[in-house]
C-alpha cells in the first residue's frame, strides 16, 4: 500500500508543480489545492500500511482498526503489556500500533486540511480581485505591471 | 437552482443536517466525528440553503453576520483554553465529569467539549462567510 | 545602609545565591557588601542622569549639579575602595571579590576586578566625567533642550565605560562595551538633523559594533575551549595553560580567540586601518569628543590589550617568572600599533580643522599604547634577569588623558567664541587670553616638552623601544625608533604652530581671506561662573600633567599603586625631567638623544612652511566604501532576484530544493535500499491500487485539459478518491472531513469561476521544462515519503496517545499525567493533547476569512457603513 500511495504522492506533486508553474493564476490555485493533497497522503503514509496480513489466493485483506478505543479495556491491556515491557525488555508484548492505525498523522491531516480550505478561500479571493485590479491573470503580464496600492487606487 | 424538487427537499434536509452536525460535533469525542467535521456539515448544508433560496432567505436563516459566530467561537475556545492558568494548572488542561441527567442517566462531560464547541463555530462561521460573500459578488 | 537598600533591590541573597567561582573566593558580608559598592559606583551617573530627566526644563542649575552628582559619587566611591582594600593582587589566589548571581548558566554574573588597570580606568572616567558635566554646561550654554537630553546620555556613557574596565566576568565586559558604543552613536549623532553626522555616527556604531562582534566571539571561542569565563581566572590561566595550548599553529583555538578579541580593541581603539572613524566621530558636540573620544571609551581597546597582555603576550604579573605568550603578539600588536602612531601624526599635521588636528593625534597616540603592549610582550636580560619590556604603563595611558582631553575642550572653547579653524585664530590671544594659555600649556603636553609628564611617558616609551636591541629583534628596532621620532617631530611641529598662530608670531597660520566661515556652534554669549566653565576644566586637568613632571613623586603617590608593571628602566620611580636629564647626560643616552632630535626637527617643521594644507585619510573612503558596495551590490541582487515574477521566485526555489535533495540522496545507498523494500507490497489490498490509478490518472488529466469547469471536476473527483483512500487507511474523520471540505471547494471555486471573465486566453505552451522540474519534483517528493515510511521507528510517538487517550492511567513508564477521557483518539489529539496547535489553527481560520470579508466589502457592511 505505501507503494501505490508514494506514487499518487509523485504525481499529485509533479502535477500541481507543473500547475503552479503555468502562466495563469487559475491553473496556479488549482495546483496549491492539488499540492494539498499530495501532502496530505504523504503524512497519511507515515501512519504504515493499515493491512496486517493479506491473503493471495483469496485476494482478502485483514485490516488494523480505526483510531478509535473500541472499550476502556482496550487502553488498558495496551498500557500493562508496555508496563511489563518495560519490567521485562526480552518480552515480546503486544504493541498497540500493530493493531489500532497510528492517530498522529490523521490528526495532522486534519489540520492540515481546514488550514488547506482557509488558505484556498483567501487565494481565491486574491485572485478575484487580481483580475478586477489589473484585467488579466498572466502572471508574466502581472509582472511587468506597476499597480497601485489600494490606498492610492480609492 | 429554482427547482421546486429542491426546494421542497431543502425543508427537509436543512433542519437534519444542522442537528447532524450537532450530533457529530457533540458524539467526537468518543466517536468518529468533532468540531471541524460538524462545522463543516452545516456549512454544507447552510450553503446549499443559501444556493436554492437566495441571499434574502439566507440572511433569515442567519441573521447575524457570520464574524459573529468566528468572535463567539474564537472567544470560547480561548477562555477554555485559558481557563487552567486561573488553577495554577497548565493551557488547555481539560476536567471530566460525569453529570446526572436524572433518571438514571449520566453524561460523560468533558471540558474540551466546550472547546469543539467553539472550533464548529469558527468552522461554520468562516466556511459560511466566505461562501455567502463570493455568493453576493457574484449575484451583484 | 545603601548596600542593604541594593541588596533589597536586587533580591540578591549573598548568603545563598552568591556561587563560588574559584577556590579563592572571599566569602562573607564584608566582600560582599564591597561588591554592592562597586556595583553602586558604576551605576551612580546613570541614576542621576535619569533622575535630571524630571526636573523642570529652566532649572539648568539643578540639573548640573544633580549630574555632577553622579560621577562624583562614583570616583569618591571608588577612591574609598581604592584606600580600603588597596589594589587587588592578580596572582594566583586572589579570585573575585564576591559576585551576585545573575545567569550563572550563560557565565554572566556581577563580580567586579579592581586591579591596577581597572581600577585606574574607573577613577579616570569617573573623575574627567565629572569635570566634563560642568565643561557642557559651558559649552551648551543655557539651552535647556541640549542639557536635557545631553546629561542622561552622558550618565549612561559613564556608567557603561565603568562597567567596561571593572567587571570581572568577560561576558559582562562585553555587556558594557556594546553599551558604550550604542551611547557613543547617541552622542555622535547628537544632531539628529544633520544627515551626515548621523552617518557618521553609524560609521562610528557600525566598525566599532563589528568589533565587538569580533570580542564576542573571541570570548565564547576562548571561554568555550579553557571553560576560563572570568579576567581573573583568566590572567592566572596564564600560569598552565603552555601544557594544554603549546601549540601556536593555526588550529589552536586560543590563537584565533586572541585574534577575534584583538580585532575588537583595535577597532575600538581606531588602530589601522579602522582609524576613519574616530575623526568622523568628531561630528559630536565637543564635551563628547573630549570625553569619549579622546580620554576614556578609545581607550577601551587599550584597556583590552592591557587586559590580555599577561597571558597572550606573556608578561610578568607576579614572581613567577616570564610565559611564553602568543608569538604573533609582540609583532602583530606593534607593528599595528606602530604604523597607526605614524600616519596619525602625518595626517594631524596636514590639517586645519582644530578638533581634526587633535583627533588624528589621538589615533596616533592610541597606536602609540598599542605599541607600548605590544613592546611588553618582548623579554630581554637585564644582570641576569629577563625583564619585561615595557614599564610605567599607567603613567603613559593617564598622561594622554590630561593634554588630550584639555586639548579638545579648549578647541571646542574657542571654536565657541572664535573657530575651530586655525587659520581664523591668528592673535587670539589678545581676546581671550585665559582659553589661549590653557590651551598652550596643554599643547606643550602634546609636543612632550620638558616639564610635563608626558615628556617623561615619551622617554619611558623610547626607552621600550631602545631595549628591543637585546631582544629577537635586534638592530629592527631603529625603524620603530624612526617612526616614533616621526610622530614625537609632529606633535612638537603641531605645537609651534598653535602656539605662534595664537600669538601672532611669525611662522604660525595667517588668515585666509577667502576661507569660508565654518559652521560652528553659536548662542548667546554668558559671563561668569557657568561662562568660566568652557575652559576650566580644562586647566584643571592640565594641571595634572605639570605636576606630574616637575614634582614625580606626587604623580607616583596617586599612580605609583596602580601601575601594573614597573621598576624596569627607573628603579626608583620616575625620575623628574630634570634628574632624566641629567641622567641621560652622564652615561650617553639613546632614548634621551632620539628626544632631543624629534624636539629640534619639530621646532624645524613647525615653522617651515611644508606641510601646511589639508590632506584627506585615504582609509576614510572605507565605510562608505563597503556602504555603497552593500547598498548598491545589494540593490543590483534584490533587482536580479525580485523579478516580480512568481514563476521565477517557484523555480529559484524548486531548483535549489532539487539539486540539495538529489545531491545528497543519489549518492546515499542507504536510502536508496530503504525505498527499494517497499516496493514489495504494493498488491496488498487491491481496491488501493485501484484507487490509487484513479488519484494519479485525474491528476495527470489535469493538465492536459482546458476547459475550465471540467478542470474543477476532475479536481473534485481527485479529492473524492483521496476520501477513499482515508477510508482505506482507516480514517474515518479524515473521510468525512475531507468529503465536506471537497464540496465547499468546489462550490467555491465554482463561484470563483464565475466571477472571472469567460474567455480564458490560450498561451503559448512551453511545457517542456516545466514537465521536467514537475518530474523531478514529484520523484523527489515521492521517494522522500518511501524512505520516510521505511524508518519506521520502534517507538511511535501515536503509541503514547493510543494509550493515554481514554485515562491515561500508565503514570511511571510514560510519565503520562492524565488522559484525555475520550475514545476517538484524533479527535482528543485534536482538542486536547495538541489543543494549543488548533487554538492556533481557528486563529489562521478566522484571520483568512477576516481577508476575505475585508478583500470583497459586501453590501452588507456597507449598508452599516
Amino acid at each position: 500500500m505505501t507503494v501505490v500511495l508514494a506514487v499518487c504522492v509523485a504525481v499529485t506533486f509533479g502535477v500541481s508543480i507543473y500547475m503552479m508553474l503555468g502562466r495563469e493564476l487559475m491553473g496556479l490555485a488549482i495546483g496549491v489545492f492539488l499540492i494539498g493533497h499530495a501532502a496530505n497522503l504523504s503524512i497519511l503514509a507515515m501512519s504504515g500500511s493499515p493491512v496486517i496480513q493479506h491473503d493471495k489466493a483469496y485476494q482478502t485483506a485483514e485490516f488494523k482498526i480505526p483510531p478509535v478505543l473500541e472499550s476502556d479495556q482496550q487502553a488498558k491491556d495496551w498500557s500493562e503489556a508496555q508496563l511489563i515491557k518495560a519490567e521485562h525488555p526480552e518480552q515480546d508484548v503486544v504493541n498497540p500500533l500493530d493493531e489500532m492505525v497510528d492517530p498522529l498523522p490523521q490528526a495532522l491531516i486534519l489540520t492540515a486540511i481546514v488550514i488547506g480550505f482557509a488558505v484556498m478561500g483567501f487565494l481565491l479571493t486574491l485572485i478575484v480581485l487580481t483580475q478586477r485590479r489589473a484585467k488579466t491573470l498572466d502572471v508574466n503580464e502581472l509582472a511587468k505591471m506597476d499597480l497601485p496600492t489600494p490606498s492610492q487606487a480609492h | 437552482m429554482t427547482s421546486l424538487i429542491l426546494k421542497t427537499a431543502m425543508r427537509l434536509i436543512v433542519p437534519l443536517t444542522l442537528l447532524f452536525a450537532v450530533y457529530m460535533a457533540l458524539k467526537g469525542h468518543n466517536e468518529p466525528g468533532g468540531g471541524f467535521i460538524g462545522g463543516l456539515i452545516a456549512s454544507v448544508s447552510i450553503a446549499l440553503y443559501r444556493m436554492t433560496y437566495g441571499a434574502e432567505s439566507f440572511d433569515k436563516l442567519l441573521p447575524i453576520h457570520p464574524r459573529i459566530l468566528v468572535f463567539v467561537g474564537l472567544t470560547m475556545a480561548f477562555l477554555v483554553a485559558v481557563f487552567p492558568l486561573l488553577f495554577d494548572r497548565p493551557l488547555l488542561t481539560s476536567y471530566e465529569q460525569y453529570l446526572n441527567l436524572g433518571f438514571g442517566q449520566t453524561v460523560h462531560f468533558v471540558s474540551a467539549a466546550i472547546f469543539d464547541i467553539g472550533v464548529l463555530l469558527v468552522v461554520i462561521g468562516v466556511s459560511v462567510g466566505m461562501i455567502d460573500r463570493l455568493s453576493r459578488e457574484v449575484e451583484k | 545602609m545603601i548596600s542593604t537598600l541594593f541588596l533589597t533591590l536586587i533580591g540578591a541573597d549573598n548568603g545563598q545565591h552568591a556561587s563560588v567561582a574559584g577556590p579563592a573566593l572571599v566569602e562573607g558580608a564584608g566582600s560582599s557588601s564591597r561588591t554592592l559598592l562597586l556595583l553602586l559606583a558604576i551605576f551612580a551617573p546613570l541614576v542621576t542622569g535619569l533622575i535630571t530627566l524630571f526636573y523642570p526644563r529652566k532649572g539648568i542649575t539643578l540639573r548640573v549639579l544633580t549630574a555632577l552628582a553622579g560621577p562624583v559619587i562614583a570616583f569618591l566611591l571608588l577612591l574609598n575602595h581604592f584606600n580600603v582594600n588597596g589594589v587587588q593582587p592578580l596572582d594566583a589566589g586572589s579570585g573575585p571579590v564576591a559576585e551576585i548571581s545573575w545567569m550563572p548558566l550563560l557565565h554572566l554574573n556581577l563580580a567586579f576586578l579592581t586591579d591596577g588597570l581597572g581600577l585606574f580606568f574607573a577613577l579616570l572616567v569617573s573623575g574627567v566625567g565629572a569635570l566634563i558635566v560642568l565643561y557642557a554646561r559651558g559649552y551648551f550654554g543655557k539651552n535647556e533642550d541640549d542639557l536635557y537630553r545631553f546629561y542622561p546620555t552622558l550618565g549612561f556613557f559613564t556608567t557603561a565605560m565603568i562597567g567596561v574596565v571593572l567587571s570581572d566576568y568577560m561576558l559582562l565586559t562585553l555587556l558594557f562595551w556594546e553599551l558604550t558604543s550604542i551611547s557613543s552613536f547617541l552622542l555622535i549623532g547628537w544632531d539628529r538633523y544633520d544627515k551626515h553626522a548621523v552617518k557618521l555616527a553609524m560609521q562610528a556604531f557600525v566598525t566599532t559594533g563589528m568589533g565587538g562582534m569580533g570580542l564576542f566571539g573571541g570570548i565564547l571561542l576562548f571561554g568555550m575551549t579553557t571553560n576560563v569565563w572570568t579576567w581573573s581566572e583568566f590572567i592566572n590561566f596564564g600560569t598552565w595553560w603552555q601544557a594544554e595550548y603549546a601549540s601556536l599553529a593555526f588550529n589552536n583555538p586560543v590563537f584565533w580567540a586572541f585574534l577575534l578579541m584583538f580585532f575588537g580593541a583595535a577597532t575600538k581603539s581606531a588602530q589601522f586601518p579602522w582609524q576613519y572613524w574616530l575623526p568622523g566621530a568628531m561630528a559630536a558636540p565637543t564635551p563628547v569628543s573630549a570625553f569619549l573620544h579622546s580620554a576614556t571609551m578609545v581607550k577601551a581597546g587599550v584597556f583590552l590589550t592591557g587586559r590580555l597582555l599577561p597571558v597572550f603576550g606573556g608578561a610578568m604579573v607576579a614572581a613567577d617568572g616570564l610565559r611564553a605568550g602568543l608569538e604573533i603578539w609582540p609583532w602583530l600588536v606593534t607593528i599595528i600599533g606602530g604604523f597607526t602612531m605614524v600616519l596619525g601624526a602625518l595626517i594631524s599635521i596636514n590639517q586645519h580643522d582644530l578638533k581634526r588636528i587633535f583627533a588624528y593625534t589621538t589615533v596616533s597616540q592610541l597606536g602609540l599604547l598599542m605599541c607600548m603592549y605590544g613592546l611588553g610582550s618582548f623579554a630581554y636580560e637585564h644582570n641576569g634577569h629577563l625583564l619585561q619590556n615595557i614599564d610605567f604603563d599607567i603613567t603613559q595611558i593617564a598622561n594622554h588623558a590630561f593634554y588630550k582631553a584639555p586639548l579638545f575642550i579648549l578647541a571646542g572653547a574657542l571654536g565657541h567664541v572664535l573657530s575651530r579653524n586655525i587659520t581664523e585664530l591668528n592673535g587670539a590671544i589678545k581676546k581671550h587670553p585665559a582659553m589661549c594659555i590653557t590651551i598652550i600649556l596643554a599643547g606643550y603636553g602634546l609636543a612632550a616638552g620638558p616639564g610635563t609628564i608626558s615628556f617623561q611617558a615619551k622617554e619611558l616609551f623610547l626607552y621600550a623601544i631602545y631595549h628591543l636591541k637585546y631582544t629577537a629583534v635586534g638592530n629592527w628596532w631603529m625603524l620603530l625608533m624612526a617612526a616614533a621620532i616621526v610622530t614625537a617631530t609632529c606633535n612638537v611641529a603641531i605645537f609651534i604652530r598653535l602656539t605662534t598662530t595664537l600669538i601672532g608670531l611669525p611662522g604660525g597660520f595667517k588668515a585666509d581671506p577667502n576661507a569660508i566661515e565654518a559652521d560652528h556652534h553659536h548662542h548667546e554669549h554668558e559671563h561668569g561662573f557657568w561662562a568660566s566653565m568652557i575652559w576650566v576644566p580644562g586647566a584643571i586637568l592640565v594641571s595634572f600633567q605639570y605636576i606630574g613632571g616637575f614634582v614625580p613623586s606626587l604623580w607616583m603617590r596617586v599612580f605609583g599603586d596602580l601601575e601594573v608593571y614597573n621598576n624596569n628602566y627607573f628603579a626608583e620611580g620616575i625620575p623628574t625631567f630634570w634628574g632624566a636629564i641629567i641622567h641621560g647626560i652622564h652615561e650617553f643616552s639613546v632614548p634621551l638623544m632620539c628626544s632631543g632630535i624629534a624636539i629640534v626637527c619639530g621646532i624645524v617643521l613647525g615653522f617651515s612652511p611644508i606641510f601646511r594644507g589639508t590632506i584627506k585619510d585615504v582609509c576614510d573612503k572605507i565605510y562608505p566604501g563597503i556602504y555603497w558596495l552593500a547598498v548598491t551590490g545589494g540593490g543590483k541582487a534584490f533587482r536580479l532576484i525580485q523579478t516580480g515574477n512568481m514563476r521565477h521566485y517557484t523555480v529559484m526555489v524548486l531548483i535549489a530544493f532539487l539539486s540539495v535533495f538529489y545531491f545528497v540522496s543519489l549518492g546515499d545507498s542507504k536510502m536508496f535500499d530503504l525505498a527499494v523494500s517497499q516496493l514489495g507490497s504494493f498488491n496488498e489490498f487491491w481496491p488501493g491500487v485501484f484507487l490509487g490509478v484513479i488519484i494519479c490518472t485525474t491528476a495527470l488529466s489535469l493538465p492536459l485539459v482546458s476547459h475550465r469547469i471540467i478542470r474543477i471536476l476532475l479536481l473534485g473527483s481527485c479529492g473524492f478518491t483521496v476520501v477513499a483512500m482515508y477510508l482505506v487507511y482507516q480514517a474515518p474523520d479524515l473521510a468525512l472531513t475531507q468529503l465536506t471540505f471537497e464540496i465547499i471547494s468546489v462550490v467555491l471555486f465554482v463561484l470563483v469561476i464565475r466571477l472571472l471573465p469567460r474567455d480564458v486566453p490560450k498561451y503559448r505552451p512551453n511545457p517542456i521544462w516545466r514537465i521536467a522540474l514537475g518530474t523531478m519534483a514529484g520523484l523527489a517528493f515521492g521517494w522522500m515519503t518511501l524512505v520516510a515510511v521505511g524508518a519506521d521507528p520502534a517507538n511511535k510517538l501515536g503509541m503514547w496517545f493510543t494509550m493515554n487517550s481514554y485515562e491515561g492511567f500508565v503514570r511511571d513508564v510514560y510519565n503520562a499525567g492524565r488522559g484525555g477521557g475520550g475514545k476517538n483518539i484524533v479527535n482528543v489529539i485534536l482538542v486536547d493533547f495538541r489543543g494549543f496547535d488548533t487554538l492556533g489553527e481557528i486563529t489562521v481560520l478566522s484571520l483568512a476569512a477576516l481577508g476575505v470579508w475585508s478583500l470583497l466589502p459586501s453590501r452588507r457592511s456597507r449598508k452599516t457603513s
